[in-house]
């Protein structure tokens, strides 16, 4: 008896020490994006009649997706620098660092300490830093690396904006792969590798057959989480671009600011919201589901 | 000679070389852009190009501070972005004690839910958080004129405002960096044997003694990790304080470096690289101390 109330005091006190957390999540996340789906159903805006005297129009915005050829090319965009960046880039140059710093190199230290560099920089300063690299004119240091290639140089952002805003979120995050596909390898038993190169199996067999297979869980469960990590990617690309030139680079999150902020339709911005938050929790729910968490 | 041949079979040579050529390639890609911020920072007439400075100076840095409001944004970042560090520390240390702790019917839902939070884009939220701290704003601003008067209502809100003053965007960046950091440390929570705290409620501790004297010290390995990591994130975040602030005292340093790019017609690269420099250093350093906790934090993630 004395037990039972004494547990239950605790378990109140605990739920009082996480209640401060729990109150902060509530105010600014969870009730933001419950509430970002009831203005969706709204006409609310900055400017205008419909910001003094915002309406409900039922599934009007959402009509209005279907037929809005900018923001069906901000989710093509979006599905682009997903695939460029996260899927390809990040993963093929992070697999490929991790593979080579299992070595036992000289300056192993010191390279895994520059790729871990971009991952620290601002989002801003990224921004700042590769708008140099990638100007136009002979003297950026794009430009000077392709002419040494005998190739004519250009003003990149403009004229590859989408294929240079997915290098520079590679260059972001290479680290990020690198540290969890580093992870999953060391989960691989040397043994393994012995017996198949005593069966005489050569490096590139190796790769396809035992260690791709073997790292297949790991992998699945970084294209999730970088996938989704992608989708949200804002200050970066405003900062290269702002979704310029003509919409090129302009992806999801992108395109929200922009309908909310500069055109001040928020209930339409919140319409587009809604469809990022149903593809990132839908990714989000096959990653948690595919990491199976013992909460 | 030959007992490096046996370790290394000649046949390993050639591997070796091929990795060095390669994380070469990759890591010069990783750090071009460094040099030219770095270089162009120390740099009497730098250009938007990478070039080797002809002129060396520190004239770019003393202007940050001297003809701009340099100083003013590093101390509104620090402050800010340290007190929202301050804040997830103590938030997520006893969240993350509770949710390692307890048995009840809550504890699974809430950890899904705080990972499906990470998920969300922070700009798919934004505007009816706005809505909301607007809102919270003008009822507060409500209850400060009345009370004071109008007089100091403005630079009162300044500090304690939810939009445009110092707590808003604090407790919106604190927010933010919550989810992972109360995994972290409930993570950390569960690796600590209860035995200490048994002995503690033995003794009479109360709770609060308990996380005091006991908890706390043990926990400040996983206090660190949570800390660097929410620091790190909030101070590189740039959505937020774009949205919630506008007074020119209020700019952070991410604020200041895009409006400083921005004067399109002046742009004047060694000031901007300096400020980009100043920008950096905090995060690259906070990184450097975080480094050790990467491989847990980030596949802890995936292991679960």
């Amino acid at each position: 008896m004395v037990r039972s109330t004494y547990e239950k005091r605790v378990a109140r006190q605990l739920l009082l020490i996480l209640s401060p957390s729990l109150l902060l999540l509530l105010a600014f996340v969870i009730y933001p994006a419950v509430y970002s789906v009831y203005l969706s159903f709204t006409n609310e805006a900055l400017t205008g009649a419909a910001a003094l005297n915002p309406r409900f129009v039922g599934l009007r915005n959402y009509s209005r997706l279907l037929h809005d050829a900018k923001f069906w090319n901000s989710l093509f965009v979006t599905f682009v620098f997903v695939v460029g960046s996260a899927i390809i880039g990040q993963f093929v140059l992070g697999l490929i660092s991790a593979i080579m710093l299992r070595r036992d190199l000289a300056f192993k230290q010191l390279f895994s300490s520059i790729i871990l560099l971009p991952n620290a920089a601002p989002e801003v300063v990224a921004g700042f830093m590769w708008i140099s690299m990638l100007a136009g004119g002979e003297n950026a240091t794009l430009s000077r690396i392709v002419m040494f290639f005998g190739m004519t140089p250009t003003d990149w952002l403009q004229t590859f904006p989408l294929t240079m805003i997915i290098v520079v979120n590679t260059w972001r995050g290479i680290a990020t792969a690198m540290i969890l596909l580093t992870a999953g390898l060391s989960t691989i038993p040397s043994e393994v590798y012995e017996a198949a190169r005593m069966d005489g199996a050569n490096p590139s067999q190796i790769f396809r057959r035992i260690t791709l297979p073997l790292m297949m869980p790991t992998i699945l469960l970084y294209m999730l989480i970088s996938a989704v990590s992608t989708i949200a990617v804002f200050g970066l690309v405003y900062a290269l671009t702002r979704g310029g030139p003509g919409g090129a680079t302009e992806v999801i999150s992108i395109y929200i600011y922009n309908q909310s902020f500069t055109a001040f339709q928020l209930g339409y911005g919140a319409a587009v919201a809604v469809v990022a938050l149903v593809i990132s929790l839908i990714l989000g729910i096959a990653y948690v589901r595919a990491m199976k968490v013992q909460v | 000679m030959t007992d490096f041949a046996l370790d290394k079979p000649g046949k390993s040579r050639r591997p070796d070389l091929m990795a060095y050529a390669t994380l070469s390639l990759i890591s010069a890609f990783c750090a071009v852009p460094f040099f030219w911020v770095l270089l162009a920072s120390l740099d009497g007439n730098a250009q938007l190009f990478l070039s080797w400075p002809r002129e060396w100076t520190l004239n770019n840095y003393v202007r940050v501070f001297a003809e701009e409001d340099g100083a003013r944004w590093v101390f509104n970042s620090l402050f800010v972005v340290g007190s929202a560090t301050l804040l997830v520390m103590v938030l997520a240390g006893l969240g993350g004690y509770a949710l390692s702790r307890t048995r009840a019917w809550w504890k699974q839902p809430f950890l899904y839910a705080i990972l499906l939070i990470r998920v969300l884009p922070p700009t798919a939220l934004v505007v009816p958080l706005y809505k909301i701290l607007l809102t919270l704003n003008n009822i507060e601003g409500n209850l400060v004129r009345m009370v004071i008067g109008g007089d100091h209502a403005r630079a009162i809100m300044r500090w304690i405002g939810f939009i445009d003053g110092y707590l808003g965007l604090i407790l919106v960046l604190a927010t933010m960096q919550l989810p992972l950091a109360l995994w972290i440390m409930k993570t950390f929570f569960d690796g600590l044997p209860r035995d200490y705290e048994e002995a503690a409620v033995m003794d009479g501790a109360t709770m609060l003694q308990r996380i005091r004297r006991v908890l706390i010290p043990l926990a400040l390995p996983g206090l660190a990790a949570a800390g660097l990591f929410a620091f790190i994130s909030a101070w590189g975040d740039f959505l937020l304080p774009l949205i919630l602030l506008s007074s020119p005292e209020l700019q952070t340093l991410p604020l200041g470096l895009f409006r400083a790019f921005l004067r399109v017609n002046t742009i004047d690269y060694g000031f901007l690289a300096a400020l980009a420099f100043i920008y950096l250093m905090p995060a690259v350093i906070a990184f450097g101390f975080a480094r050790r906790f990467l491989v847990q934090t980030f596949s802890g993630g995936v292991k679960g």
